[in-house]
Formats: C-alpha cells, sequence, structure tokens
C-alpha cells in the first residue's frame, strides 16, 4: 500500500476549499472510521475486481485503474481501492492522483450511500457517499462486476434500496424501520432480475421521448406507488443532497459534477420525465428553442451526461513561462505529445501564437534547435521570394498572353478585398496586409499550381498572416497547413465529399435517430456543413474564437479529424429543433448557416471530445482512410487536375 | 401539397465570382448594399414575401458560389428551382462569356422537367463602375445573346445603387410563378402567366 503523505494537497482547489471551510474531510472519516493497514492483514477478502478506476481529469484517457476489494474483519466490512503503480501515461499526474484518490479501508459503518450508474453507453461506475457527506469519485467497472459487488455487500452489511431512486443503495439507513423493511424486500428482487443490460434500455429504437420511461423510474415508480405519502415525510436523497450539497468537499471537480447530476435526478424524479431528458438542450442550447411540433427520438448518448464524464472542461492558455519549459535549453519541444495535449486543452495565449502555430503545422519540426530554426527561416525566407519573383517578373504583355494567370490574379484580388476587412489589421484603403495577402495566395498559385487559388483560400491565410505578421512565415504556414486541407479544394471536390461521407458515418455511429432523420429528409449529403468543413468553421465564430478553434484542431489530437466531431456535437446539440420542426434541407441549411456567431465553442468542444473519445475505434472505422486532413492522402496524385479551366 | 408548394418559389443566382449575386439578393431583400459582402461559400438564401394578382408568395432566393470548382454541389441546391437568374459584370469579358456555361450547368444540374421553356432572366450588373466607362460588355450584344437563347428576360442593374433591381426581381417572381404553375398544371392561374407575358416582351429582346 501506498504510504505517501495523503496531506499534500494543497495544489487541488477543490480540496484546499473544503479544508478552509473546515468541513469533514476525507481523511478525517478515514482516519476514525479506518483500521491501518496491517490491522486488516488477517481481515478475508470477501471480494476482489481488477480493473476498477477512476478519472480525477474527466477524461477517458486519463484513468487511473486499480483493484477494489471488500475484506471483513470481524463483523465489520470495509472497502480499498488501490491504484496499480505506474498506469498512467502522465507520470506526474500518476504520483500526486494515485496518492489523492487511493481509498485505504474504509468502513462502511461509515458510508451513507452507493450510488449504482448504468449508462447506456460506456462502462457501468459507483459513487460511494460518506456519512460525512463527501463522496468518492466514481469507481468505473472496467470488467463488470457491478452486481456482484452490491452482492457481496448485501451478504455482510444491512443495505437498503432508495425509495426515491431505485439506483441508490443506502447503508446503515436506521431511520426508517418501514422503509427499511419495505426496501429490503424490493432488494434481492432487483439485484437478481436486473442486468446491467436490461436496467437502462434507453435506445433509439424506443423512440418517443415523451413517454418514455426507463426501468430506473419504473423501478422507482413502483416504489413509488407503494410509498407515496410516506415520500413526503421521509425522502432519503433529498436529505443527502441536502447534506452533500452544503458541505462539499469533493476531491474532484468531476466527482462534484457527477453527484450534483446524480442528486438533480432523484429530485426531479417527482417531475415529469421529459424534463430531464430535454434538459441540457434548454440550458445548452446557442438559441432559442421553438415548441416541439413532433416527439423527437431521444440523443441515445445522453450527450450532457457523457461530455462530463469524457469531455475536459477548457484549461487557461498556454503562455510564456509555461512554453518554455516544454523547451531544452537549444530550444527543443522535449516532448510534442505533452505540447499538442496542453494546447489541445487550452489553446494558446494571442502574443504566443506566433511562436507556437509553426510547430503546430508543422513547419518547424519539433526536435529544431533555436539556431536550426533561424537558419531554416532565413532559407525559407530567400525560397519564397524565389517563387513570388516567378509571378512578378510577368511583364504586362506577357501576362495579355496569359490568361489563367490574369484570371487567377482577378481572382483573389477580389476574395482579398472582401475578407475580413472588418477587422483593424485589415481594414482601409491600400492595406498592405490586404497586399500582402494577395501576394502570399498567388505565390502559393505558383508554389501548388495544379490546386490554384479557390474561395475559401482567403478565410484560411487570413487569421495565419494576422498572427505571423511575416510575409514570408506566413506564407510557409499556410503552405503546411494546406498540406493537410489542400484536399477541400480539389476541383473534383473529393476532399469535401469523402469528408462530408465521413460526418454522415459519424452521426451514424453517434446518433442514429438524428442520421435516420436525414435520411428520411434527404439531407444525407450533408452539404449544410459544407461551409463548416471547407474553411475550418472560419465563419461561424468570432475571429478570436476561431484562432482558438484552429490551434486546438491543428494538434490533432485525439483525432486528427475532431473537426468532424465538432460538427457532430454541434448538429446534436441542435438535434432536438431540426427534428422537432421537421427541418428540410432548405431550412435545415438556412438554419446551420445562421448558426454563424450563435456557437458556444468550449462546451462544443468537450462534447466533441467526448464523442471523440467514445466512439474510440469504431470512430476511427467510421472515417475512410484518406479523408483529409489525413496525412496518408498526401499524394501528388490528390492534386492532379484536368488541364483545363486551372484556376 | 400543392397549395404548400405554391407558396413558395425558389429562385437560384449563378454567375461568375464577385459578379455581385450577394449583392442583388442583399439590394432586393434587405434594400442594403456593403462593399464587403464574403465571398460565398457553399450556399445561402435569403426570403422575401412578394404580392401577384392579389396572392402572397414567399420567393426563396438562392446565393450560391461562383467558382466553377464549386458547381459540383449545384444538385443539392437546385432542385426544385422555378427560376435561374444569370448574373454577369458588364465590365468583365469572361463573367459574360461564361454565361452560356451557367445556363448548361444548371440545366443538367436541376433537370428541370421541361427544360427548353425552363425561365432564366439575365442581369448585367455593375453598370454604376466609373460611370459605365470600364464597361466592355455592351448591352446590344448581351439582349442578342438573351434573343438567341429564347427571349431571356434581360436586365441592367446596379446592386450598389438598386437600379433597376426591383423590376428586375419583379419578372423573376413573375416568371418564377409562371413556371411554377405550368408545373403542377392549374390551368385556373394561367392568366398570372400571362399577366407577365408583357413585362417579359418588354425588354426588348
Amino acid at each position: 500500500m501506498h504510504e505517501t503523505d495523503i496531506h499534500d494537497l494543497s495544489d487541488d482547489a477543490d480540496y484546499a476549499a473544503a479544508s478552509q471551510q473546515g468541513s469533514s474531510s476525507i481523511n478525517r472519516s478515514d482516519s476514525s472510521k479506518r483500521s491501518s493497514s496491517s490491522d486488516l492483514e488477517d481481515a478475508e477478502i470477501v471480494y476482489m475486481k481488477d480493473n476498477v478506476a477512476i478519472h480525477p481529469t474527466q477524461s477517458a484517457i486519463e484513468g487511473i485503474g486499480g483493484r477494489l476489494k471488500l475484506l471483513k474483519q470481524g463483523s465489520s466490512l470495509f472497502m480499498t481501492w488501490i491504484p496499480y503503480k505506474g498506469q498512467s501515461s502522465n507520470a506526474r499526474l500518476s504520483a500526486r492522483d494515485a496518492n489523492l484518490y487511493t481509498i485505504r479501508a474504509v468502513s462502511f459503518s461509515g458510508i451513507h450511500s452507493i450510488r449504482r450508474h448504468t449508462p447506456t453507453i460506456g462502462w457501468q461506475y459507483v459513487i460511494v457517499v460518506l456519512s460525512t457527506g463527501l463522496a468518492y469519485p466514481p469507481l468505473y467497472f472496467y470488467s463488470g462486476g457491478v452486481r456482484e459487488f452490491f452482492a457481496t455487500i448485501k451478504q455482510h452489511v444491512l443495505i437498503v434500496r432508495s425509495s426515491e431512486n431505485a439506483n441508490v443503495f443506502l447503508v446503515n439507513n436506521f431511520q426508517d424501520p418501514l422503509q427499511r423493511t419495505l426496501s429490503s424486500l424490493e432488494l434481492p428482487r432487483s439485484l437478481a432480475n436486473r442486468t446491467p443490460s436490461s436496467s437502462f434500455p434507453d435506445s433509439p429504437s424506443e423512440g418517443n421521448s415523451d413517454n418514455k420511461h426507463t426501468s430506473e423510474d419504473e423501478s422507482s415508480d413502483s416504489i413509488q406507488q407503494n410509498n407515496k405519502q410516506r415520500q413526503k415525510s421521509q425522502d432519503p436523497a433529498r436529505d443527502i443532497s441536502i447534506q452533500v450539497l452544503e458541505k462539499f468537499s469533493l476531491v474532484t471537480r468531476f466527482a462534484r459534477e457527477t453527484t450534483s447530476q446524480l442528486f438533480r435526478e432523484s429530485l426531479d424524479a417527482h417531475g415529469p420525465n421529459e424534463k430531464r431528458r430535454t434538459n441540457w438542450e434548454t440550458s445548452a442550447n446557442d438559441v432559442e428553442i421553438a415548441p416541439k411540433k413532433v416527439p423527437v427520438p431521444s440523443d441515445p448518448l445522453e450527450l450532457d451526461k457523457l461530455s462530463k464524464v469524457w469531455g475536459q472542461p477548457r484549461q487557461h492558455p498556454l503562455e510564456h513561462q509555461e512554453w518554455s519549459i516544454f523547451m531544452d535549453s537549444e530550444g527543443r519541444i522535449v516532448d510534442p505529445d505533452a505540447l499538442r495535449k496542453r494546447v489541445f486543452y487550452g489553446g494558446v495565449e494571442d502574443s504566443l501564437r506566433k511562436e507556437v502555430w509553426p510547430f503546430l503545422l508543422g513547419y518547424y519540426s519539433y526536435d529544431s534547435t533555436y539556431a536550426e530554426r533561424e537558419y531554416a527561416v532565413s532559407a525559407k525566407k530567400s525560397e519564397y521570394e524565389t517563387i513570388k519573383n516567378q509571378w512578378q517578373s510577368i511583364s504586362v504583355e506577357q501576362a495579355k498572353r496569359f490568361t489563367k494567370f490574369r484570371e487567377r490574379n482577378v481572382l483573389i484580388e477580389k476574395d482579398v478585398v472582401r475578407t475580413d476587412r472588418s477587422l483593424s489589421f485589415y481594414e482601409g484603403d491600400d492595406n498592405p496586409d490586404v497586399r500582402r495577402m494577395h501576394d502570399i495566395l498567388l505565390t502559393y498559385s505558383f508554389y501548388n499550381f495544379d490546386l490554384g487559388y479557390c474561395q475559401g483560400m482567403s478565410d484560411l491565410l487570413s487569421p495565419i498572416l494576422y498572427i505571423m505578421k511575416d510575409e514570408s512565415e506566413a506564407f510557409w504556414c499556410f503552405v503546411y497547413l494546406l498540406e493537410r486541407l489542400g484536399p477541400n479544394f480539389n476541383r473534383d471536390q473529393s476532399g469535401m465529399h469523402s469528408q462530408l461521407f465521413a460526418l454522415s458515418k459519424l452521426v451514424e455511429l453517434l446518433d442514429s435517430p438524428l442520421h435516420d432523420y436525414f435520411k428520411q429528409n434527404d439531407c444525407l449529403n450533408f452539404f449544410f456543413c459544407f461551409r463548416w468543413i471547407l474553411i475550418q468553421f472560419k465563419r461561424e465564430f468570432q475571429y478570436e474564437t476561431t484562432l482558438r478553434l484552429w490551434e486546438v484542431l491543428w494538434t490533432h489530437y485525439p483525432s486528427e479529424h475532431l473537426h468532424l466531431y465538432v460538427c457532430v456535437a454541434i448538429l446534436k446539440r441542435h438535434r432536438a429543433k431540426i427534428m422537432g420542426e421537421q427541418m428540410d434541407f432548405d431550412t435545415l441549411l438556412k438554419f446551420i448557416n445562421e448558426l454563424s456567431g450563435q456557437i458556444d465553442l468550449d462546451p462544443v468542444l468537450r462534447d466533441a471530445e467526448a464523442l471523440c473519445v467514445y466512439a474510440g475505434e469504431n470512430g476511427v472505422a467510421s472515417i475512410p482512410p484518406g479523408t483529409p486532413p489525413s496525412l496518408s492522402s498526401q499524394d501528388a496524385s490528390i492534386y492532379q487536375q484536368q488541364d483545363d479551366e486551372v484556376l | 401539397m400543392a397549395s404548400r408548394r405554391r407558396t413558395l418559389l425558389k429562385v437560384i443566382i449563378l454567375g461568375d465570382s464577385g459578379v455581385g449575386k450577394t449583392s442583388l439578393m442583399n439590394q432586393y431583400v434587405n434594400k442594403k448594399f456593403s462593399p464587403q459582402y464574403k465571398a460565398t461559400i457553399g450556399a445561402d438564401f435569403l426570403t422575401k414575401e412578394v404580392q401577384s394578382d392579389d396572392r402572397l408568395f414567399t420567393l426563396q432566393i438562392w446565393d450560391t458560389a461562383g467558382q466553377e470548382r464549386f458547381q459540383s454541389l449545384g444538385v443539392a441546391f437546385y432542385r426544385g428551382a422555378d427560376c435561374c437568374v444569370l448574373v454577369y459584370d458588364v465590365n468583365v469579358q469572361k463573367s459574360f462569356d461564361n454565361l452560356n456555361n451557367w445556363r448548361e450547368e444548371f440545366l443538367i444540374q436541376a433537370s428541370p422537367s421541361d427544360p427548353e421553356n425552363f425561365p432564366f432572366v439575365v442581369l448585367g450588373n455593375k453598370v454604376d463602375v466609373d460611370g459605365g466607362n470600364s464597361r466592355v460588355v455592351s448591352e446590344k450584344k448581351a439582349r442578342a445573346w438573351c434573343a438567341s437563347k429564347g427571349n431571356i428576360p434581360y436586365f441592367e442593374t446596379s446592386a450598389k445603387d438598386g437600379i433597376n433591381v426591383e423590376e428586375a426581381f419583379e419578372v423573376i417572381a413573375k416568371n418564377a410563378l409562371k413556371n411554377e404553375e405550368e408545373e403542377i398544371y392549374l390551368p385556373d392561374t394561367i392568366d398570372v402567366g400571362n399577366t407577365s407575358q408583357p413585362r417579359a416582351s418588354g425588354c426588348d429582346c
């Protein structure tokens, strides 16, 4: 067992806050209730389960695996959870969290209740709430075993099912003998008959959300029928929630959110089921919800909950001091994956973007030194000038006989003067940066003559020039961005079509009712998401927000196709409106276009991450190989075009 | 269903990049002009209620991306169109030369039931630029082309100054309505088509 000092928790804000308030802490309850490990050496192991994990950072990737045990000593039952050593990919996190979350022999006499949660997707988990009102982080049973866990407890300790919520089991509840008797009678049936798969039949095939009850609700309903009168005076779940909310000192934000969700559910149990079901849609929605006209199939994933479990809250942006830690003395990025991850979760402070973006785009290599980069930048600068000179040296006479050049030039001229001109950086007549944008685009069309210039490219270049300032540096960053996104502009639109196809497969995987709806309404081409994908949501957010989204997407963490999951996340946020109002293709396109400026990025990113992590291998399998920005598609053939109409 | 269909008239605006499609649409619907409309990506549309012979219709005006590269999206956007507006810039020869491509591409992708008689309207935009001094396509030339394609109604417009925009869209709406009526074979409303005829032919084309 770990014997590291469990009191070293100063960097955990939640914990620190709780300690300051002087409320009961886990340590205190532990020390009063638990026996030391040596005391338990002669204890009998009555239950042991491997691969039981906690997720302290709300990201599935960050799970800490461990072993859960129930130990019997005399007439007392104890629970322990010990994390495996060195299991986490992040050593810093592991060392701290392993100590923080280790459960050292908590006695059941100090446990108030245990909540079982059986999500439709993902793993079953339980939350242990102590008599003090504290809760341990959810314990995820990767390899099953929740039923056995409860069955074992039941053999040794008196536990009763809450009359309020069939998934809450009260330990040591002697307040109400009648309830104890009644609920105890319920318990064997429910434990014996309710398998995890049947306990939550919240599948899309059941359709109708308005009248839908899960079996969880049905069970509690039946109990409610029996105990209706009594509930008014005795409401154990509400007692717990008040207690917990008052004394909250949860170890992680994760546990707090999950637990508050838990109690919100039990409080809502009196109200219409629909209220809970549509809760996130009304609260998290970006636009006003119009009255539903038709019943909408519920979200099979319950994204609000999924997102809490699998998506991480946003962090503060990477700033200078922290950035320097990522580099060794000569300027190499020591751990590129750690950097990518850091940027994914927090983005980059504006003044630092100029330094970080070239790495994210692949222009600077992570293992280059300051000196190497300095040399490369200067070499690239002259290379840029050489290519630029190719078109600059075209004389007027020559241009008269060079239609493609003239037309390309005109097209670029037309677009740069209408790209982000309201931004102070690009505003005003004869703005030198508008001229630079033109020059970079025209130079690019010579650098990659086959791809040429296509509308949308100016949207992609604008933020890069805005950040990089230097013309040559902006050009090369743009080149590397188009190494990834170039196929978006293929003449045959193959790059776009393959992404739209992949998107339809992801929606099918992650929201089959919505997919069915699109299919029935002839919307499966997903052209309404065309603008989102072509220019990476550039027109959907405020400028500053777009910069944030792009650097997050460029990390390719956790997927190079995260942008498709962002599409799914936004669509899912509006699924009730889309289906409820029976939008046809035209209406849907209009609706999507008008979401511009209405989308709240952070929750969408969190949803997208959750969806991506949840989809896992199935998500990867839904995206055909070579779908942009997949680097495997980067062979020259993608740019090969018919010789005519090169513009 | 017929009555529901009849209230909506779908109009598609096509033409080269930068000829003023978005500006024309916004001038007609919102009576506004901005020199800084962004290049249209994908497609979008605006709607406007119009009255014709005491009947109310919703005109749904589709604005599309002008670059040829995006034409393959047309299949999704053009379907169910009742009228197609072809726009060129009187100051850019190429945009006029491309009118034929746009017309043919539309007929292929929208595949209307009667392509020979599908209503088009041609707009020569930006007549305001440089007081007309930079103009390269003459009105005569434009009208000749319209005549050769089955007497397509022709208007010279300035989205910037609002010249002829209202008039053009009136004819566009009438012709869309006419097409709509013919498409669903409702003889009792054919008179609407008759009233639009003099206007359309009043353009000397």
